[in-house]
């Protein structure tokens, strides 16, 4: 909007009385000045106008005495009342004069200006006309007046002119002029000091709300319950949601740390128990021990990674680094990332896409894709009689991409298909997994507006569906 | 002493002048202007001069020059002097006032702001350019002598009845101003035009009885109280007044049906040579003590109130005086200056008081 161009008017931390005192004075000023203006105009049109009825009274008076004698010549007895009657205007110059039909000065002063407009009009008996102008140096308020005439044969105008000085206008018309400001000036002045006030009164509830939560303790995360004005009621209840939001967060990582401790502490006692009895053990016995510890250490470390996996992910779905990519690519690199690893499986990759471009957080997704590999590689082989292939598949479906993943494993219990993805719930915790790879895989899901669904294939096996929304 | 004193007042004359040379556009006019105040005035120099004296007291560094005019004169001798840009005169003091207004409403002088001249009467100043300093009523004296067997008139109609009632007694034996040549009794004859309904039969009874018309209200005065002329219409009281403080048998008589009065009007002119000098004797001249000496060594009745009692600086009570009435300064005084009617009303004037001469 064109308005936001003004913000530069002020720096964005200005205050909120600083602001409304600034917009108010603009509107104050603006209304100053166009009512000074039209105050002026009105007023020198009303001085006008009142001093003009005397000016023309003086004219007409002078008018009347207009005569013309027997042998045509135009006389004038100037009245005292014609020019006594203008000391209305006390301090004013008068001056006048009379004019014959040929345009010459019959009595009084000859070097009155005229203007351009004084001329017969027509077949009005009468005319009268007002001006400014100019004589001796100072502005002078005339007027003219013309009386059609009849001297024998031959009719003609003899005009009468009387000027004055334009001071008693000028004092008149200030006057009413400063009448006329004089009461804005002081609602100026009185809004002014409401807005002061009023402002002050309006942030004191935000200075209290200030003072409550500075006077907190770091833990206490409960609402601000202090009665607040409806404007900043929306901040008031962000400020509360987002405390509640934090409160949630901590709980899930206390209860994170706890079980997580709990969880890494059960593997490493089983990892020294086996590489103490390995130490003890001799031969045959020694080797068993040692396969097991290194079994052990190696879900150990797969632990350890899943929950930096998972902190990762949390920390990510709270940031939403979003940006566009490409989903085939990914799953390319994730492919060639894991297979390094466990070089010895058969995963197939198959899609009739060229490119998958969505919009997410990239990392987010690539160690999601790289879980549920992860995921089959450990669970799907039923045991190394080579049919344990994998088979990911990618397409596109309902404004999203669907990447599913089946593998030849036992699969799941039906009834344990649906709280898989829970943490530390996990299908196959018996088997060396935390649970934690589905779960990372669900939340990755979700914060990306999708879904995961698992079934349990017909034949043999567990097929994983992510399904990811393109934008 | 004394020598002393000239030689240090030569040594101050001599730095002034010094001063002055570095300042050329004052030192133009060709004299000292900054301690001479020129006065253009239709009042006699005599009666002026307590004043002056006393201004010197109070300012011994300004020099007044004194210049005694006749209303008219002094009118075209200011307009000259002005319109050429070589204003004379600082000051001008004249009790023609139509004459002063005019000058005024022409923009011929310049403002004076003051808090004496705010202690005057409001008709009796103009633009803060014109004041009138002093307050004449205006009056008929008589020679009580003539008067020995026969009642005084008192108003106007009274002087027409006695007028036409013994045009014997009257003839060539009632004075008044010469209109034509004298700008106060032009003024006044405007004044009486304006106010009195007996003006006309007035003028016209005066001329049956062949009245003696003066330029000079003194030599209309010396001739009243020799016994030439029974009564002078229209004469300046304080001009009677001085006359009857020196001994001179005459009785001044304030017309009841209203009695006039002038005042003195002075403006300083809009290119005074010495403006600064000019505005402090103006101020002089209406503070209170200026106008104490006005009242009591000039005889000019002072216009401030301050200074004496409406009536009492008339030396009459209250009741024996019918209506007073000072002719306010204003642009109305211009009426009787237009032309056509100046023309008409001396027309009909002279038609009117030299019409029994030619018979």
């Amino acid at each position: 909007m064109w308005w936001s161009r003004l913000r530069p008017l002020w720096p964005e931390a200005t205050s909120i009385r600083a602001r409304l005192l600034w917009q108010l004075g603009i509107v104050f000023v603006c209304g100053m000045v166009i009512l000074y203006w039209a105050a002026t105009s009105y007023a020198r049109y009303a001085a006008d106008s009142s001093f003009d009825r005397v000016l023309l009274g003086s004219a007409g008076s002078i008018a009347e005495t207009l005569s013309i004698t027997a042998d045509g010549e135009v006389r004038a007895d100037i009245p005292y009342a014609a020019l006594d009657m203008l000391s209305a205007a006390p301090d004013d110059r008068v001056f006048y004069r009379v004019l014959g039909t040929d345009g010459a000065t019959l009595t009084g002063y000859s070097d009155l200006p005229l203007d351009r407009n004084t001329r017969p009009v027509s077949n009005a008996m009468e005319q009268v006309r007002f001006f400014d102008a100019t004589y001796m140096e100072e502005p002078v308020r005339f007027v003219v007046m013309g009386r059609q005439v009849r001297i024998g044969q031959q009719s003609g105008w003899i005009w009468v002119q009387v000027g004055q000085t334009r001071e008693a206008r000028r004092n008149l018309a200030q006057e009413l002029t400063i009448r006329a400001v004089l009461p804005i000036l002081a609602l100026t002045v009185i809004a002014i000091a409401v807005v002061w006030i009023s402002v002050g009164r309006a942030v004191r509830p935000i200075e209290a709300i200030g003072e409550d939560l500075a006077a907190r303790n770091s833990s206490d995360l409960s609402p601000i319950n202090a009665p607040v004005p409806a404007d900043i009621a929306p901040l008031v209840g962000a400020v509360n949601q987002f405390m509640a939001r934090l409160d949630n967060n901590m709980g899930v990582l206390r209860t994170f740390i706890a079980t997580a401790a709990h969880q890494l502490r059960t593997p490493l006692t089983a990892l020294l128990v086996q590489i103490r009895s390995a130490e003890l053990a001799t031969g045959k016995d020694r080797d068993e021990s040692v396969s097991a510890a290194s079994q052990s250490a190696s879900r150990l470390a797969r632990l350890v990674n899943q929950l930096l996996s998972d902190a990762m992910v949390t920390h990510r779905a709270d940031e939403k680094r979003v940006g566009p990519f490409d989903l085939k690519k990914v799953i390319e690199q994730s492919l060639q990332n894991t297979l390094s690893i466990s070089n010895e499986a058969d995963v197939r990759f198959t899609t009739t896409l060229q490119t998958a471009p969505m919009v997410g957080d990239e990392v987010m997704i690539a160690e999601a894709i790289k879980n549920l590999i992860h995921n089959a590689l450990t669970h799907g082989s039923s045991g190394g009689d080579g049919d344990d292939a994998i088979a990911l598949a990618l397409r596109a479906i309902d404004d999203g991409l669907e990447l599913s993943i089946a593998d030849t494993g036992p699969g799941i219990g039906n009834d344990m298909l649906s709280t898989v993805g829970d943490r530390f719930r996990s299908g196959m915790e018996n088997r060396g997994g935390a649970g934690l790879g589905l779960a990372i895989v669900k939340q990755v899901a979700e914060s990306h507006g999708g879904s995961l669904l698992l079934e349990n294939r017909p034949e043999r096996g567990l097929n994983v569906i992510l399904w990811l929304p393109q934008s | 002493m004394t020598r002393l004193l000239q030689l240090m007042l030569l040594q101050l004359s001599a730095i002034w002048l010094a001063a002055c040379a570095q300042q050329p556009e004052k030192a133009s006019h060709g004299r000292d202007i900054g301690d001479v105040v020129t006065i253009y005035s239709t009042t006699d120099t005599t009666i002026f001069e307590p004043v002056i004296a006393d201004f010197k007291k109070l300012h011994p560094d300004i020099r007044l020059n004194y210049v005694e005019l006749d209303g008219q004169p002094l009118f075209d001798r200011f307009l000259r002097e002005s319109r050429a840009g070589k204003p004379q005169a600082d000051i001008v003091l004249s009790s023609a006032m139509d004459l002063q207004v005019k000058l005024v409403n022409d923009g011929y002088t310049q403002k004076h702001r003051s808090v004496n001249a705010d202690a005057l009467p409001t008709w009796a100043k103009w633009r803060s350019e014109i004041f009138g300093l002093t307050f004449e009523p205006v009056v008929m004296v008589a020679n009580p002598a003539l008067f020995s067997d026969r009642s005084l008139p008192k108003t106007r109609l009274d002087l027409v009845k006695s007028l036409r009632a013994r045009p014997a007694f009257w003839r060539g034996r009632i004075g008044t101003y010469d209109i034509t040549a004298s700008s106060v009794g032009y003024l006044l004859a405007g004044q009486d035009a304006r106010q009195s309904n007996e003006y006309g039969a007035l003028i016209g009874a005066m001329g049956e009885a062949d009245a003696r018309t003066y330029q000079n209200v003194s030599a209309l005065i010396d001739d009243i109280a020799s016994g030439k002329v029974a009564l002078g219409y229209n004469v300046l009281g304080s001009y009677a007044k001085r006359r009857v403080a020196q001994g001179a048998k005459l009785r001044i008589i304030y017309p009841e049906d209203y009695t006039l009065a002038v005042v003195r009007a002075a403006f300083i002119a809009k290119d005074a040579p010495n403006s600064k000098g000019a505005h402090i004797f103006l101020e002089y001249l209406m503070s209170l003590r200026g106008q104490r000496i006005l009242a009591t060594r000039s005889d000019l009745a002072a216009v401030r109130e301050e200074v004496s009692g409406r009536y009492a600086r008339l030396d009459i009570s209250g009741a024996a005086l019918g209506p007073l009435r000072p002719i306010p300064i204003g642009p109305g005084l211009m009426t009787y200056l237009d032309q056509q009617k100046r023309q008409r009303f001396l027309e009909n004037w002279r038609a009117a008081l030299d019409q029994p001469r030619q018979k």
